[in-house]
């Protein structure tokens, strides 16, 4: 039987040929074929039917592609990328740190006993993210949704949304919309599978009406060993790899650093003698957003606006792996950095390296060496060691010891930095010790030249030394190290020749008659020194640490231009001097003319602000033919190829112009590519046209790269998307957006080639520092609450303020009260601002535009419209979002934000205008003139008033004249106008004015200094009306006049008309009154007594006695129906009753039945 | 916030550039020792005239200067620029030295500016009206100003010393500037020159025409000056010609040499300046003239030296990306400029000298300054 079993059993496998498995394979299939599905149930019901649905449908296609179209921003972020912002935001408890451990744990190994402040993981090759965690207080929330890249939201599935989750994305919403993921945890709590479904759809639902329907909500299903289990977190961990960020306007314009590190660097005597003295400070922190300038000044949130008081750029802490080929991260690259965390126990600063080293771990040799020497007797000293303590017994330090040496071989300048130092002490030390020891090593450079020039391959060591030496000389020719690369680009000995005629013809040109003997000496000198640089070029060894040093040190135009502004005037003349007594090649061009103009010094300070400089006086001869000749290219009747050599030379000048910068440098470079110089120096020989192709190549490249990328998206989108027709978005040809694109893109080019041309110093001091870099911050004078109270927890943000957004001024905005929040927003009443960078509590006046223009003051927010705010503070540039908040305290329950808004424009004055109604009375009356008192309460005010019209609440309009004072019989009472109206009032009327009153804005403005104070202390700033109200028990006031009162109205009595009986008799019938009034006494018809007729008499009887008798015949009838009724209620009452009783039965039976099969079947199953 | 912080400046040098970036980058400035150690001590009329100037166009800007001049406290507002602005200048110096900051001032006002200058038209010390017409109008475009609402048209010729001029500037209001690299230089394919005389002969205009059009005999046969005499009241109160001539490029540069002859102002001593004292003929004006601009052709750069300062803060205004200009030697004002780009931008530039053409090519990075009060729509 088994057998047979088991053949009947063998039956094949039958392939699902339906349900939702089998659809998705056929289609997977399908795709994988090829084959387009077009297959529809019935194609003629979809076809076009009508021309103008058709091109309607069109039409909408087009639009709503429009609309997906975006304006093209520059993206000026060049080099390495920050590591993104992931902020993980949630309820609390809802399990925010673990989840960040879990992510930590995957990526690098690593366990996180604790989350404080950001933590930077290196993710893959070429990106790293820093993971935030948001704090629970609604000043956290709003930093963390102002840096946040990614913002993961983590919902409490078994308990579902909370307020927080809505607040944070309204934040998010109002500063720019970062990208956004779910993720739902707590879902182990769920038993039941179909609720959990359930539960997850429905969440999955309002997540999307939320956001954008697909929004990505990740479910972690719950917790293994207290931890997400790995799959999860390894998927999760991919969705936020491959999340691509887009640039938000506010963030791209604005420089900002979240600070991972916070150290106080206050000298520690200034501490221990007040507690409480200003402290500085050092944060640390990846630049994000635009470039850092050095002199700007940055707002730190919760504490207030502060200049830097240095940056500094440090090595990066979480370096990116090298560019090497390979697969993967090895794990020697898996590197993260939390020093809040304190994880790292290596920190680099500026200028020292700490090693964080637990106490217990802390042994000092010195100790050692007292207590435990018996123990190392035993083996004898090790030659290590001994040199170790002996070290540590030295009484002096190194720097001492060498100070008390006399040996100095270089002159004072051996090394880079004390050179930078001394440069920087010139200002202090004018001339002094530094042109001394210049003059000197310059002297030394002349001699070691000449014996260089004896014997040029001499030892190496020998030249190293002079070549230091000489470096000092070299930084500052540049005209002659042209020659140089001129000599070195151009292999036409023509060409060559030509340049330098030019050159030479430059110069005089420039520098006229002051151009002297001494300074052709020295080029030519120069000129030999040049030429043996070319033959020591190949030496190699030392070639690193010379050109960063002499790319730092070389003074040019830049020097001389902006050196002298450093300083004061009469360091300037100093410089000057300093310069041309030393080499007088190095002044601007300008600079020799200036000292001709005479008088015309710009180190004066109160020389003449004139653009135009003209100097008449050394004009040449232009009559001439030959003075015409030196120009005759620059026109076009000059020979045209000649003028494109000028222009070609130009332009090869420039390629080897850097190369002349740092010239010395020139033929070592050539070893070795820097890959920043690649593009240069390929394009040496080249001309300018080929640089432009190869710049628009590149613009190509970077363009067809992030359409690539797009082009995916779109393909998504299409997938999504609703009846567009892929061929639509296939026959897009390049429109406008491409073009504007593709300009963005070949200016990025064109930055970056110029960017790269310079060196390092020039670089940071022209762009600032680029985003992506590790900064150091340091900010003197800040409170010390801010020390005292920091939390790593919370984030500390860093913004750059940008030109005039750190003065004060009116803004408005277009602002709407939240749809969640209960309450419409009062004018006048404080609400805290959350805009920009800042928070701050400020006084706002709602207003709204009338038809006119006008803007009218509203008492309170519209329900559910957008009105004006105007309100006063720091401005910020139009079209900055912001939102507002009422109460900042965390255990409020609703919906904290009240309002979002952005701003309009910003003025410094306010156009609020608020109606105004002035009552008044008539006191005295004559013709068309009347005299109204009440109306204002001086003669000032009268004034103010003059021509401004009133009327009455008859309708009759009127003007004011003047103050009436002298004109009532010498009634001098205050306040009276005179006015004039269209026709005579009476005493009884009331006139008013009616004019609008220009409505003050409060000048108050108050930051919000949360990180001062304890962070789960809640600030308070000023307080609403209603608040105040209630803490001081104060009623509301109330204007009597302004109750409602339940309306009381006279019924009036009117007279009759009386109509005089001569004018009766002339009217018409129809005309003449007939309501006459009723007669007091009855009239004489009805007094009048009737006697009947015997025949009447009957005929009357009989109809009395019919009517008795109908009447009697209908009480009997109703008596009948009324009988019958009662019985028909009885009757059903009854039948109810037995069919209640039958139904009763029925259900028994039923009931009886099931009852017993159920027992049947639990006895079977039994 | 609620203190404000000012930048301490010293002395009246590059007093316009400095007023002009304090009001675009919005910075308080106090300056002091303004002319403290001078005989006329304090603020000129004609700076005095530029801070009421200042005060037309801005919104609740601050100024405030001592009783002797010599100090001065400027808070500057919010550039509002409008229409049917009226400015009488100072006639101490003439309409260029307003110009030139103004131009730049309207470009970021929140509405488009039009004003209507009055005073002294041209005088050698300053860049004439035909000048800013001719040339420095065009430097503006090449930085993305749109065409349209960009011009200066000249009611009438007024000279020193009693002026009566009269000059209607409108400038659009832009948001940001576009970064040029602008090194070519190009050929000069024509050369245009305007003369003008008021209350005098129109043959000294001939004369100097027919002077500078000699010089150029040699090079360019493209050489047109118009001539513009006026009388009446639209020739101002005083008599003086004058020549203003711009060699254009085939690459869009132009390059302008302009000088004025009129009867010299006495200064607040009572001294006549030296300079004006003795007067050339008309001839050796246009000979001079003409030889001036090949001059500054011979120079080089994309701009003549007068415009240096104007194109310098034009490129640090910029958008933050690199602009890229070529100039002749650096003029005094350049370099002025350059230092207070530094000082209140933040923008430093970058040299790189051309020795084969004796020119500098400078590289900035814009400051990213964008027009902050221009209406939201």
């Amino acid at each position: 039987m088994a057998a047979d079993d088991l053949m009947s059993s063998q039956k094949s496998h039958r392939m699902r040929k339906s349900g939702p498995t089998m659809r998705k394979k056929s289609e997977i299939d399908k795709k994988k074929r090829g084959v387009a599905d077009n297959k529809q149930p019935n194609p003629r019901a979809f076809s076009v039917r009508s021309v103008v649905k058709a091109k309607r449908l069109k039409i909408r296609a087009v639009e709503k592609e429009q609309r997906r179209i975006h304006l093209p921003t520059a993206d000026r972020t060049y080099g390495e990328p920050p590591p993104f912002v992931v902020v993980v935001q949630g309820p609390p408890g809802v399990g925010k740190s673990l989840v960040i451990k879990s992510l930590v744990k995957h990526f690098t190994h690593q366990n996180v006993p604790e989350v404080r402040g950001p933590i930077t993981i290196v993710q893959g090759k070429k990106k790293r993210i820093q993971f935030v965690e948001c704090p629970n207080d609604i000043n956290g929330m709003i930093d963390c949704a102002k840096v946040a890249d990614l913002a993961i939201l983590l919902i409490d599935g078994s308990y579902g949304f909370e307020m927080e989750t809505f607040e944070f994305l309204n934040i998010m919403q109002v500063h720019g919309f970062p990208k956004v993921m779910g993720v739902l945890t707590h879902l182990d709590k769920f038993k039941d599978v179909k609720k959990l479904r359930k539960t997850k759809q429905r969440l999955k639902h309002r997540f999307w009406t939320e956001i954008y329907n697909g929004a990505k909500l990740f479910y972690l299903s719950g917790l293994i060993h207290g931890k997400y289990s790995q799959r999860e977190v390894l998927n999760l961990s991919r969705f936020i790899s491959v999340i691509k960020f887009h640039p938000l306007s506010w963030r791209t314009s604005h420089p900002y650093v979240l600070a991972d590190r916070l150290e106080d660097v206050t000298p520690p005597e200034k501490v221990q003698m007040d507690k409480k003295c200003d402290r500085n400070i050092t944060l640390y922190g990846y630049l994000r957003g635009c470039n850092l300038k050095k002199g700007m000044k940055v707002h730190i949130a919760g504490v207030g606006d502060y200049s830097l008081a240095g940056v500094t750029a440090l090595p990066d802490p979480c370096p990116l792996p090298s560019a090497a080929k390979k697969k993967g991260l090895r794990d020697r690259e898996k590197l993260f950095y939390a020093p809040m965390s304190g994880i790292g126990d290596l920190l680099y600063d500026k200028d020292a390296v700490y090693i964080n080293i637990n106490d217990h771990l802390v042994q000092y040799s010195k100790t050692d060496e007292e207590n435990g020497e018996p123990a190392n007797k035993g083996r004898g000293k090790d030659v290590g060691e001994d040199l170790v303590k002996s070290l540590q017994n030295t009484k002096y330090s190194v720097d001492e010891k060498l100070e008390k040496t006399f040996i100095n071989l270089f002159g004072k300048k051996t090394s880079a930095s004390s050179e930078r130092k001394l440069e920087a002490d010139a200002q202090s030390s004018p001339e002094g010790s530094d042109a001394e020891s210049s003059e000197e090593s310059q002297s030394d450079d002349d001699v070691d030249d000449h014996e260089m020039d004896v014997d040029s391959n001499d030892g190496k060591i020998k030249e190293k030394t002079e070549l230091r030496g000489g470096r000092l000389r070299r930084k500052a020719i540049f005209k002659d190290e042209v020659d140089d690369s001129d000599e070195d680009g151009d292999d036409d000995d023509d060409d060559d020749e030509e340049a330098e005629g030019a050159e030479s013809d430059g110069n005089e040109d420039e520098d006229g008659e002051d151009e002297s003997v001494s300074d052709s000496q020295d080029s030519d000198e120069d000129d030999v020194e040049e030429s043996e640089d070319k033959v020591l070029g190949n030496i190699s060894k030392w070639k690193e640490p010379l050109k960063e040093k002499g790319r730092k040190k070389n003074p040019n135009l830049m020097h001389i231009v902006y050196g002298a502004s450093a300083s004061s005037a009469t360091a300037l003349i100093n410089e000057n001097n300093e310069i041309s007594d030393d080499e007088d090649f190095f002044k601007p061009k300008g600079e020799h003319s200036k000292n001709l103009g005479g008088g015309l010094d710009a180190g004066h300070v109160n020389s003449e602000d004139c653009s135009k400089f003209v100097n008449y006086g050394n004009l040449k001869n232009w009559k001439e033919k030959e003075v015409c000749e030196d120009i005759r290219d620059r026109f076009t009747t000059g020979d045209w190829s000649k003028a494109a050599l000028r222009n070609k030379n130009s332009v090869a000048g420039d390629e080897g112009e850097d190369d002349e910068l740092y010239g010395d440098f020139e033929d070592l470079e050539t070893g070795e590519k820097h890959n920043d110089h690649e593009n240069m120096e390929s394009g040496t020989n080249e001309d300018v046209e080929a640089a432009e192709r190869r710049l628009k190549k590149l613009a190509l490249r970077a363009k067809f790269d992030a359409q690539s990328d797009k082009s995916e998206l779109e393909d998504e989108d299409n997938d999504n998307g609703d009846g567009i027709n892929p061929r639509n978005s296939e026959a897009k040809e390049p429109g406008f957006v491409d073009k504007l694109k593709e300009e963005l893109e070949i200016r990025k080019q064109m930055n970056l080639l110029e960017l790269n041309d310079l060196d390092e110093d020039t670089r940071i001091e022209i762009e600032g520092f680029r985003t992506g870099t590790y900064l150091r911050l340091e900010i003197h004078n800040v409170p010390y609450e801010m020390v005292d109270f920091f939390d790593p927890c919370h984030p500390v943000l860093i913004g750059g303020i940008g030109f005039g957004e750190d003065s004060a001024g009116y803004m408005q905005a277009r602002l709407k009260k939240h749809r969640w929040h209960k309450k419409v927003l009062k004018t006048r009443d404080p609400i805290i601002v959350s805009i920009g960078w800042r928070r701050y509590q400020t006084i706002p006046v709602y207003a709204i535009e009338d038809r006119n223009g006008r803007h009218r003051m509203l008492k309170y927010t519209p329900e559910h419209m957008h009105c004006l705010a105007m309100f006063w503070g720091p401005l910020v540039p139009p079209n900055t979002g912001f939102v507002a908040f009422q109460n900042l305290s965390s255990n409020q329950t609703g919906f904290r934000i009240t309002a979002t808004s952005v701003v309009l424009e910003y003025n410094h004055q306010t156009h609020i205008a608020k109606k105004i109604k002035l009552v008044g009375h008539p006191c005295k009356i004559k013709k068309n003139t009347a005299f109204i008192k009440d109306m204002f309460t001086s003669d000032l005010e009268i004034a103010r008033f003059e021509g401004s019209s009133v009327r009455t609440v008859s309708g009759i309009r009127g003007q004011v004249k003047k103050a009436g004072k002298n004109m009532l019989d010498n009634n001098a009472q205050e306040g009276i106008a005179r006015c004039t109206f269209e026709d005579q009032i009476k005493m009884s009327d009331i006139v008013f004015l009616r004019a609008w009153t220009p409505v003050e804005v409060p000048q108050f403005y108050n930051p919000l200094t949360t990180a001062l104070q304890p962070r789960d202390k809640i600030w308070t700033g000023m307080k609403t009306f209603r608040e105040l109200r209630s803490e001081h028990n104060i009623p509301i006031p109330v204007n009597k006049d302004s109750l409602y009162k339940p309306i009381e109205r006279k019924t009036k009595k009117f007279n009759p008309l009386v109509i005089p009986k001569k004018l009766q008799a002339e009217l018409p019938f129809a005309s003449k009154p007939k309501n006459k009034p009723a007669r007091k006494r009855p009239d004489l018809d009805a007094r009048r007594a009737v006697v009947m007729e015997p025949e009447e008499r009957k005929a009357h009887a009989v109809v009395q006695h019919y009517k008795l008798m109908h009447k009697v015949k209908v009480t009997k009838k109703k008596a009948k129906e009324q009988e019958k009724r009662k019985a028909y209620e009885a009757e059903k009452a009854k039948k109810e009753v037995i069919s209640k009783k039958r139904n009763r039965e029925g259900r028994r039976e039923r009931y009886r039945t099931e009852d017993k099969q159920k027992k049947k079947m639990k006895r079977g199953q039994d | 916030m609620g203190k404000t912080t000012y930048k301490r400046l010293k002395g009246s040098q590059s007093f316009r550039q400095r007023l002009l970036l304090s009001t675009l980058s919005s910075t308080p400035i106090i300056i002091d020792e303004i002319r403290a150690d001078d005989m006329i001590p304090g603020l000129l009329r004609h700076e005095m005239s530029l801070l009421r100037l200042f005060d037309t166009v801005s919104d609740d800007c601050v100024v405030e200067v001592n009783e002797t001049g010599t100090r001065l406290k400027y808070k500057p507002g919010i550039i509002m620029g409008g229409k049917n602005l009226v400015h009488n200048c100072a006639l101490t110096r003439s309409m260029g030295y307003y110009l030139e900051p103004l131009l730049l001032l309207g470009l970021f006002g929140k509405k488009p500016l039009s004003i209507r200058l009055r005073g002294v038209t041209d005088d050698p010390k300053d860049p004439s009206v035909d000048t800013f017409r001719n040339a420095s109008l065009h430097i503006l475009k090449r930085f993305g100003v749109p065409s349209e609402g960009l011009d200066l048209k000249i009611e009438a010729r007024g000279v020193a010393p009693e002026g009566g001029g009269e000059v209607l500037l409108t400038v659009p209001n832009v948001q940001t500037l576009t970064a040029v690299q602008w090194v070519e230089e190009g050929m000069v394919k024509r050369i245009r020159g305007w003369t003008f005389s008021a209350r005098v002969s129109s043959d000294f205009e001939h004369s100097m025409r027919f002077a500078a059009r000699g010089i150029f005999n040699n090079l360019l046969p493209d050489v047109h000056i118009f001539n513009d005499h006026k009388s009446g009241p639209q020739a101002g109160k005083s008599p003086g010609y004058g020549i203003t001539l711009v060699a254009e490029t085939i690459e869009g540069c132009y390059i302008s040499a302009d000088t004025t002859v009129s009867c010299g102002r006495t200064d607040e001593t009572g001294e006549v300046d030296e300079e004006k004292q003795e007067r050339k003929p008309a001839e050796d004006t246009g000979v001079e003239i003409a030889s001036w601009l090949l001059q500054e052709i011979e120079k080089g750069g994309v701009v003549d030296s007068t415009h240096q300062g104007l194109l310098f803060i034009l490129c640090a205004l910029c958008q933050q990306d690199v602009s890229k200009v070529r100039v002749g030697p650096l003029s005094p004002y350049g370099v002025e400029t350059l230092r207070n780009l530094k000082e209140f931008l933040g923008v430093t530039f970058s040299f790189r000298p051309d020795p084969s053409t004796a020119t500098v090519v400078l590289t900035c990075v814009g400051s990213g300054l964008v027009n902050l009060s221009r209406k939201l729509s």
